[in-house]
């Protein structure tokens, strides 16, 4: 589904990726491990075209991103659902936050609001539907950005340090909620620098350390 | 239509940046205000140099002691110049006669003259499209050369003033109306780029989950169309609450205001305008969404 072969991304000076290689299959779930600054951020931002990489070949979904014509950028990132590190939550209420990646997609009125109180029933949001981001608590924001990314059910669900400021109970839930979606057969990304994460969750773990992968293993 | 998402998204907008777009909606109204009475300053100064050439007429002496057959000979050569529209003959006894009842109580005047000393004339009229200068000036060439046309006199001010009168206001006009267009459009462009700065991370996050340049564009595009014409109505309105009470108030005290015309044609184009320039001024505004 994602394969990444030689990917190097550079910043100034600084390297982010060098010669990364490694592929994730379709319905897989994975982990992308490191401490901060390692170029997991960058990993992800490359998949769902925030960036482009500097060398090396990148292909999600049989695509290869590297020919790929700026007008078709909309259509496959349409394919990937992205759980934003800063949420990205707009100043609307939670569900015209969910909502909209569906008017993105040119879903009718009369079928998105089914659609959309389905998913936040999904992530135990739905009271909080006509609630302002600001009003909610961090993971309940977490949420709205995790039901706003699966509810066009996309192939791909790439999510960015998910639980990085939430409580082990809420992290948890979150991470059961990512099992139940993958059981659906979405095949999802996680970038996080925590490995309770991934502890004995018989998944595969890309570590990446100062813009290396230093390891393949199973957590 | 107008409860689909662009519109909703589009009106949220402007309800929440009501001030800077109140601000900006006043400034198009008052442009287009103003543009609307350039528009109608020149279409008065275009009717009212219209009706000019009508009272504009050339005078042809003629020499002393021309035969009738003489005189048919000139009218004929006159009225078959294509600018002449009308001919009329005074002979010297009809110019004696209008003289006569133009003095009226002092008749007295002319007791004593032992012969007419008025000459014979010919008064021409033109057509519209001919009193400009050079073809005046080609008539008054060919007149002056027909023998037994002792003088040619017309209303040399009165042409001259209608040409510079519309040369002046039509460029004045147009220049006005160049300027306010340009400054309503730097209005538009200038309210939408900033809520086009003010909303950047939404719309890279627009960006990222997949919306095309379309779904991004039509919101600001809406909102600036929408701003252009409440900015046109406004206008208009102002126009007819001034038009009613003040202008019909000022036509009595000065009589020669009823001669200015205000076509209510022209009603519908001072929004259509604001439309268009709204969201002229939004996609210069929005410029190119990169990707």
């Amino acid at each position: 589904m994602i394969r990444f072969f030689n990917v190097s991304k550079f910043y100034d000076n600084l390297t982010a990726l060098r010669n990364v290689t490694f592929s994730i299959d379709k319905g897989e779930m994975a982990f992308i491990a490191g401490p901060s600054g390692a170029g997991k951020s960058t990993l992800l931002r490359l998949v769902y075209l925030a960036e482009k990489p500097d060398a090396g070949s990148l292909t999600v979904d049989g695509i290869e991103l590297e020919n790929m014509k700026e007008s078709e950028i909309p259509y496959l990132r349409r394919k990937i659902g992205v759980v934003f590190q800063d949420f990205r939550l707009l100043n609307r209420t939670v569900f015209d936050n969910v909502a909209l990646a569906l008017r993105i997609r040119g879903i009718s009125e009369r079928e998105i609001k089914p659609l959309v109180y389905e998913t936040l029933k999904m992530v135990n949001l739905r009271h909080k539907a006509d609630s302002f981001p600001s009003a909610l608590s961090g993971g309940e924001q977490q949420r709205a950005v995790i039901a706003r990314a699966i509810v066009a059910e996309p192939t791909v669900l790439l999510a960015d340090e998910p639980t990085g400021n939430l409580d082990p109970d809420t992290a948890a839930g979150i991470i059961r909620l990512f099992k139940e979606i993958n059981a659906r057969g979405t095949t999802i990304v996680i970038a996080t620098h925590n490995r309770e994460l991934f502890r004995n969750t018989g998944k595969r773990v890309f570590t990446l350390d100062s813009g290396n992968l230093v390891s393949q293993g199973v957590g | 239509m107008f409860t689909s998402y662009p519109f909703k998204v589009a009106l949220t907008g402007i309800w929440r940046e009501k001030w800077i777009n109140f601000l900006c909606i006043l400034t198009i109204a008052t442009g287009l205000f103003l543009i609307t009475l350039a528009v109608l300053f020149v279409h008065n100064i275009e009717l009212a140099t219209r009706k000019l050439p009508e009272k504009f007429s050339i005078t042809v002496f003629l020499e002393e002691g021309l035969s009738s057959k003489q005189i048919q000979g000139i009218i004929r050569t006159i009225k078959s110049n294509s600018a002449v529209k009308k001919v009329k003959y005074i002979s010297k006894e009809d110019a004696l006669k209008e003289l006569k009842t133009s003095l009226a109580d002092a008749e007295y005047l002319l007791e004593g003259l032992d012969e007419n000393p008025l000459p014979a004339t010919i008064e021409l009229g033109l057509r519209r499209s001919s009193v400009t200068g050079a073809a005046v000036e080609n008539l008054l060439e060919e007149l002056k050369s027909i023998n037994g046309v002792s003088e040619v006199q017309y209303g040399r001010k009165l042409l001259s003033a209608i040409q510079t009168i519309k040369t002046n206001s039509e460029a004045i006009g147009f220049i006005l109306i160049s300027a306010l267009s340009a400054g309503i459009v730097f209005v538009c462009y200038s309210t939408v780029k900033i809520l086009f700065y003010r909303k950047k991370d939404e719309i890279e996050t627009l960006k990222l989950l997949g919306a095309t340049k379309g779904f991004i564009r039509a919101p600001f595009l809406i909102e600036g169309g929408v701003i252009g014409l409440i900015g046109g109505v406004i206008s208009v309105a102002g126009m007819l609450s001034l038009y009613y009470p003040l202008y019909q108030r000022l036509t009595v005290s000065i009589p020669l205001l009823k001669a200015v015309s205000i076509p209510l044609g022209i009603l519908p184009y001072p929004p259509i305008a604001g439309l268009v320039i709204g969201v002229v001024g939004a996609l210069i505004a929005i410029g190119r969404i990169k990707f």
